[in-house]
């Protein structure tokens, strides 16, 4: 079952230069990735990815499964942004389906989706400076994470990945404990980005290893449909969020900050201002909480769109996750699509990969913040 | 003009979301479409139920001149895909803007065995898109760079979202009983 | 009244082995081989929070060569099986696997009729030492499973030098005829 050799990458007896395989495991938190560098010494000449290491066939499982079977899926295709994929494939049956969910409910996913994003950013953030070769910041990102991971846990039971939203709304309101953590958590995480800010985005280290690398230009980014933090450090404003909102997201008071450079360091600059973007919507979203149910009524067991395919959209931690969904009628789905960004943000991988050294690989691949099983699926 | 490209922070109006421009940027396309595709175009679908702006049933022929149109126009390539519609195949080609939302589906019947023509001159990202489908479908793509499998093993012999699939024992899954 | 162990005298001369494991258990150097969920939480394992340091486990080497633990955490599969028993045949003897994670265990989630792509539990292609259940299991599991896995080796030779683990039971049990 060993794969073979690319036919692209033959080594010729004029070339002086030599393949490096950083293999499916390799010392990176992005999951399993083969990489075939071709090297001419330290720069690399070609590349290519080689996926499927971590595929699961959820698109296979959603065939053979009805809709609320389906649910513990989406969690694990993008882990670390569990329970935005929770909500999104939610909101895509609830689409499809004309379910309403109530306001209390909107508020609630609104508030403990934006903390997701934040534990993702907050583990991107720790594993990226990580392997750019800086510990401590690894360790201070955790330890907010763990804040975070531990507030979602009093309302979810889960730490990582989660079926808290169920169609109709969420399964459990919130209770005191929550509220006390969160509101002691939005003051601590404020102070911690400024921190963060002395201890690596005016380090010089940091700095001379990211600026102008991987320079990605808004059309590079349109011809691989780039979405997400990687996208916005390119120029385009484009988030889900304001484009095609969804919830509660055209009454709450945030930015989509973007920077124009489009090297690493602007991919960290953007998505160390999504955090603080994420910590007001809480704030809106707590303050303007009101009572009611968190569930919609009578939502039965086994939900069946009408005959037909529907496409959402929605904006994870990564970028713009698509879901189509094709129905006949029945309570199983015909087919299911999920476009998940980081499928075409690595695709940009071997035209950015040539010319740089194998040191910038590192920090390229860790800057298009890519999770491995959402691409696999 | 559709592309929505900001060249510097862009600070959106605060407090309610930006006023619906769902019109300008679809009406725009959508005269471009039916002025090279009229007579194949279905209509514009129900956005607030559906997910997509535009829809239009091609054939394959076609698709890559729908692919440059497309391009100039502004947009991006969202996914591409396929539904085992049991005797054909339906690809389903999926492009959005960056700007206002225009979502542009276009279906693609292909009987099975035929191959259909790749998109990844014009949007280079289609290439791992279009290995997909043959991954998934076994549908080959003319004119594609290097067609071979993306996320199965590159010995795999099956296509596994084909409607007569069956895991056989030996890749250790089970037996599957008939759809439910 | 401490129960004491009956079994054994409480004086007795420790064999090279049992000092040795003593040595290895408490200085299990895993190799950071996460393939799925769970490997976030094996991270979370060694940030901060729940250090594995304090364990001697948290020199996670990425070289199978220089690592004597294989944490299995995460989904096995097919394309990534001879992979992982390449990378299990590459480290040095002796060398433990701990299965993390449903996936690991018996496939997880994803068994069902009709799985096409995956390997349903580490043990079909690897010797297991200690399975550690949960989805993800949170990380005190992890801990718990590498205290487990310790407790395994420091009673290789047949005595535990260093009794520090009471498994269920055994506490109550002791403190019932205690009293």
């Amino acid at each position: 079952m060993m794969t073979a050799e690319p036919i692209t990458l033959r080594k010729t007896l004029t070339d002086d230069t030599f393949f490096l395989n950083m293999g499916p495991q390799h010392p990176s938190t992005h999951g399993v990735l083969r990489l075939l560098l071709k090297l001419d010494g330290e720069y690399v000449r070609a590349c290519e990815p080689v996926l499927g290491y971590s595929h699961r066939g959820h698109e296979h499982m959603a065939q053979n499964r009805t809709y609320l079977q389906f649910m513990p899926n989406p969690s694990r295709m993008d882990y670390l942004s569990g329970l935005l994929y929770n909500d999104a494939y939610c909101r895509a049956v609830e689409k499809a389906c004309a379910i309403r969910v109530p306001e209390r409910a909107e508020y609630i996913r609104a508030i403990c989706c934006e903390l997701n994003r934040i534990s993702s950013h907050l583990l991107w953030f720790g594993s990226y400076v990580m392997d750019l070769g800086g510990i401590t910041p690894f360790l201070y990102a955790f330890d907010d994470r763990e804040d975070v991971l531990g507030i979602l846990n009093e309302v979810s039971g889960s730490r990582l990945t989660y079926s808290y939203c169920c169609f109709g709304g969420v399964s459990r309101d919130l209770n005191d404990p929550f509220l006390q953590k969160l509101k002691a958590f939005i003051p601590k995480m404020r102070g911690r980005l400024k921190d963060y800010d002395t201890l690596v985005s005016k380090n010089i280290i940091f700095i001379k290893r990211t600026r102008d690398v991987g320079v990605i230009h808004a059309d590079l980014a349109r011809d691989y449909g780039l979405t997400g933090s990687t996208l916005r450090a390119s120029g385009v404003s484009y988030d889900i969020r304001k484009k095609e909102p969804y919830g509660l997201y055209p009454e709450f008071d945030f930015e989509v900050p973007t920077r124009p450079e489009g090297d690493c360091l602007a991919r960290y600059q953007v998505r160390l201002a999504e955090i603080e973007q994420s910590l007001r919507i809480v704030e809106q979203a707590l303050a303007r909480m009101p009572q009611g149910p968190i569930c919609a009524e009578n939502v039965p067991q086994y939900v069946t769109p009408e005959p037909g395919d529907y496409h959402f959209s929605y904006e994870s931690a990564r970028g713009q996750v698509g879901i189509y969904i094709v129905s006949d009628g029945s309570r199983i789905p015909y087919r299911m699509k999920w476009r998940t960004p980081s499928f075409c943000n690595l695709s940009i991988l071997p035209v950015l990969l040539p010319g740089t050294l194998v040191a910038d690989t590192i920090a390229i691949l860790g800057s298009l913040d890519v999770v491995i099983p959402e691409i696999d699926r | 003009m559709c592309c929505g490209v900001s060249k510097d922070t862009a600070k959106l109006r605060p407090g309610k979301g930006r006023p619906n421009k769902i019109m300008n940027a679809q009406t725009a396309i959508e005269k471009r479409l039916i002025h090279r595709f009229g007579e194949t175009l279905i209509g514009p679908a129900d956005d607030s139920f559906k997910g997509f702006h535009v829809r239009l049933d091609l054939p394959k022929e076609r698709i890559p001149e729908l692919a440059q149109l497309l391009h100039e126009a502004g947009c991006f390539l969202e996914y591409v895909t396929a539904v085992d519609r049991n005797d054909h195949l339906e690809l389903v080609y999926v492009f959005g803007t960056y700007g206002d939302p225009a979502r542009i589906r276009a279906g693609v019947r292909v009987p099975k065995g035929e191959t259909a023509p790749s998109i990844s001159r014009v949007f280079p990202g289609a290439d791992w898109h279009e290995r997909e489908v043959f991954d998934f479908f076994g549908q080959v793509f003319s004119g594609h760079p290097d067609l071979k499998r993306i996320l199965l093993p590159e010995t795999a012999d099956y296509h596994p979202l084909l409607k007569d699939f069956r895991a056989p024992a030996r890749l250790n899954g089970m037996q599957g009983p008939e759809r439910p | 009244m401490v129960a004491l162990d009956q079994e054994k005298p409480p004086i007795q001369l420790a064999r090279l082995t049992d000092i040795l494991n003593l040595g290895r258990a408490h200085s299990l150097w895993p190799m950071s081989f996460g393939l799925a969920c769970c490997a976030i939480e094996m991270m979370a394992a060694g940030a901060s929070r729940f250090d594995l340091d304090r364990f001697g486990s948290n020199v996670f080497r990425a070289s199978p060569r220089q690592a004597d633990l294989m944490i299995v955490a995460g989904t096995i599969s097919l394309k990534m099986a001879p992979t992982v028993v390449r990378l299990y045949e590459q480290m040095p003897g002796p060398k433990w696997v701990m299965a993390m994670g449903n996936c690991a265990i018996g496939g997880g989630p994803f068994t069902y009729e009709g799985q096409y792509a995956i390997v349903n539990g580490a043990d079909k292609i690897l010797p297991v030492d200690v399975y550690v259940p949960g989805c993800p299991p949170r990380p005190e599991a992890l801990i718990q499973g590498l205290l487990e896995l310790q407790d395994k080796l420091t009673r290789a030779g047949g005595s535990n030098v260093l009794r520090r683990f009471k498994r269920y039971g055994q506490a109550a049990a002791g403190k019932g005829s205690a009293e």
